[in-house]
């Protein structure tokens, strides 16, 4: 197996007067995928450009198990790459795209065409592999683009966004069978993308990023279950945010007084972040503290969204079976169902 | 070939009108003229006769083919690498470059010719080498263009971003990707470029050297006959030559047919 580890360190990149990169720190073990996730213009994207050699960082080392490759030019690196935009070479039939990274390998004829079909027939294209490029659909270029990117074994695969021009249903298919191969093949992966979804789906770990800077990076159970910042926590996942007050390392919410996690020096007047599914909405109470506004019913689980008397919207996420007496309009009691509760400054 | 169905549009007719009064009635009137026989009266091949049996017809014939091959090879060897760098580099100079790309057009080519005569270096003067480089800078405006047009038309970053990272160096990513993708651009420029070389003439006889353009004005002196016919071979020949290539360089579907 060729795959190797993957180690950024202290990593800075500015463009003119903006900070892309600022001492950007990753480590992405042997077979691992690892997402980057973040807004738009948060230096996801560079830093994967960075370990492809397409951008030149300013400062710090990129190394691929312990060689430094900081200063090699991206043609030597070794790294298959998907791009968000469609990247195959429209002069080039399929078979030919996916021989590409061995042709300039100097690999004969006869070996790389084989490989190009084992890879095709990976992704499930072996048939098409005499078409040229724009015969194809969006989904079917992209799965050329990841087979034309793994042809050559490379050390890491590279995937910037690579399912955001696709529709909703092939966004889905591909996205599990990039995570398929991905494991079968052992191939280290560093994944960028602004969909959490996507993210927290199909990686090991995910990286959450905010202005050049990593905000926290493990699994997806994790960052969802214990955000690092009001940050992270307002990123991934839907979060109802609820003005409250902080007193004795409490904070009380409809009533009741749960324990402040606090990720900074917030005091006072502060935001308390509450999932959904950890509130609670009561109908027929005897001391209600909100309205409901609306109830979507998505099978097994009903949004219910509702207004308190101080204006304040809250969503609660709850089982069908516990929702059917709610309708707009009906005065209701919400509940807190955890002991304890993230606050960021208001 | 698809087949293609001939309907009468106004304004393609208008343009075949103009194109045939200005272009195609002087051709075939000077066609016309190119086989008359005087002597004898009526039509004959006599001038077209003449013109081959003439032995400095396929020296200059050859040497301005050759002139021009030279030519087209400085053209894309400067120009495909430095409308590449200037189309991804995105940089502020390319409104500049462009701009210059245009000044052949507004210099007279005597002010040229004379400005070389004085500025150039003898071992310069004393080659004839030194006329595909001049050409070169006359193409430039119709090459630049050409080219430019073709990389405008492709997702240029993107397909040299993906080369790279399959491991193609800059001149493997131009010669096995770039250039083929745009292949109708750069076969266009070498077609602009191969028949405004070979057509030259002022340049050519302000520097005194002696082309198949020149030579055929020489000629006219004492046979005007002969030398339309010279004109009119000279007109076919690089067409075919053209044809040739163009037909020869194997076809690969590049255009996006939805």
């Amino acid at each position: 197996m060729s795959s190797k580890s993957l180690t950024l360190s202290g990593i800075s990149k500015r463009f003119g007067n903006v900070t892309a990169l600022d001492n950007f720190n990753l480590e992405v073990g042997v077979g691992e995928l690892v997402a980057l996730l973040g807004p738009s213009g948060c230096g996801k994207t560079t830093a994967l450009r960075v370990v492809a050699g397409l951008e030149h960082q300013d400062k710090g080392t990129v190394l691929v198990a312990d060689k430094n490759i900081s200063d090699v030019p991206a043609h030597k690196r070794n790294m298959g790459m998907v791009f968000q935009a469609y990247s195959l070479f429209p002069n080039l039939t399929v078979e030919e795209n996916v021989a590409f990274g061995l042709q300039m390998r100097k690999v004969n004829k006869t070996v790389r065409l084989k490989k190009a079909h084992e890879l095709l027939d990976m992704v499930g294209l072996d048939s098409q592999s005499k078409r040229f490029t724009h015969q194809l659909s969006g989904g079917q270029q992209q799965r050329v683009a990841l087979a034309r990117a793994l042809a050559f074994e490379p050390e890491i695969l590279l995937l910037d966004e690579p399912l955001s021009a696709l529709d909703a249903q092939v966004r889905v298919n591909l996205r599990e069978e990039i995570r398929r191969l991905q494991l079968s093949l052992g191939t280290t992966t560093l994944f960028v993308t602004h969909d959490q979804e996507e993210a927290m789906s199909i990686s090991d770990r995910v990286g959450v990023m905010n202005e050049g800077v990593l905000e926290q990076i493990d699994t997806p159970d994790a960052l969802y279950n214990k955000p690092a910042s009001a940050f992270v926590a307002g990123f991934v996942g839907t979060m109802n945010r609820i003005p409250a007050q902080i007193a004795d390392g409490m904070v009380e919410i409809f009533g009741s007084k749960v324990v402040a996690l606090k990720r900074g020096n917030e005091s006072g007047h502060v935001l308390a972040l509450i999932r959904p599914e950890s509130i609670s909405v009561v109908a027929n109470s005897a001391a209600p503290n909100a309205k409901v506004l609306t109830r979507s019913f998505m099978g097994a689980s009903s949004n219910i969204v509702c207004q308190t008397t101080d204006g304040t919207i809250i969503q609660s996420l709850m089982t069908s079976a516990s929702t059917g007496d709610l309708h707009p309009g009906s005065s209701v009691q919400l509940h807190v169902l955890s002991s304890e509760v993230l606050v960021a400054n208001a | 070939m698809a087949k293609m169905k001939f309907n009468f549009h106004p304004p393609l007719a208008i343009t075949l009108l103009i194109l045939g009064f200005f272009v195609f009635v002087p051709m075939i009137s000077a066609f016309e003229y190119s086989i008359r026989t005087p002597i004898e009266g009526g039509y004959g091949w006599n001038n077209y006769l003449w013109a081959i049996r003439e032995e400095e017809f396929l020296y200059y014939i050859l040497r301005s083919m050759w002139l021009a091959g030279i030519t087209v090879i400085i053209t894309l060897f400067v120009l495909v690498p430095t409308l590449t760098w200037i189309h991804l580099s995105n940089s502020k100079v390319r409104g500049l470059i462009d701009g210059l790309s245009l000044l052949p057009l507004v210099i007279p080519v005597v002010a040229f010719a004379v400005g070389a005569q004085i500025s150039f270096p003898d071992f310069v003067q004393n080659t004839v080498l030194e006329l595909p480089f001049l050409y070169f800078v006359l193409a430039l405006p119709y090459a630049y263009r050409a080219l430019d047009i073709g990389l405008n038309a492709i997702p240029l970053k993107t397909i040299t971003e993906a080369a790279r990272s399959s491991g193609a160096n800059w001149l493997r990513t131009i010669t096995t990707v770039i250039i083929p993708v745009i292949r109708g651009s750069v076969m266009a420029t070498i077609a602009l470029t191969f028949a405004l070389s070979l057509g030259e003439f002022t340049l050519t006889v302000l520097l005194h050297w002696d082309t198949f353009p020149t030579w055929v004005t020489f000629v006219a002196q004492e046979n005007i006959l002969g030398a339309i016919a010279i004109s009119m071979m000279s007109l076919i020949i690089p067409f075919l030559i053209l044809t040739i290539i163009t037909l020869f360089v194997p076809e690969r579907s590049t255009q996006g047919r939805k």
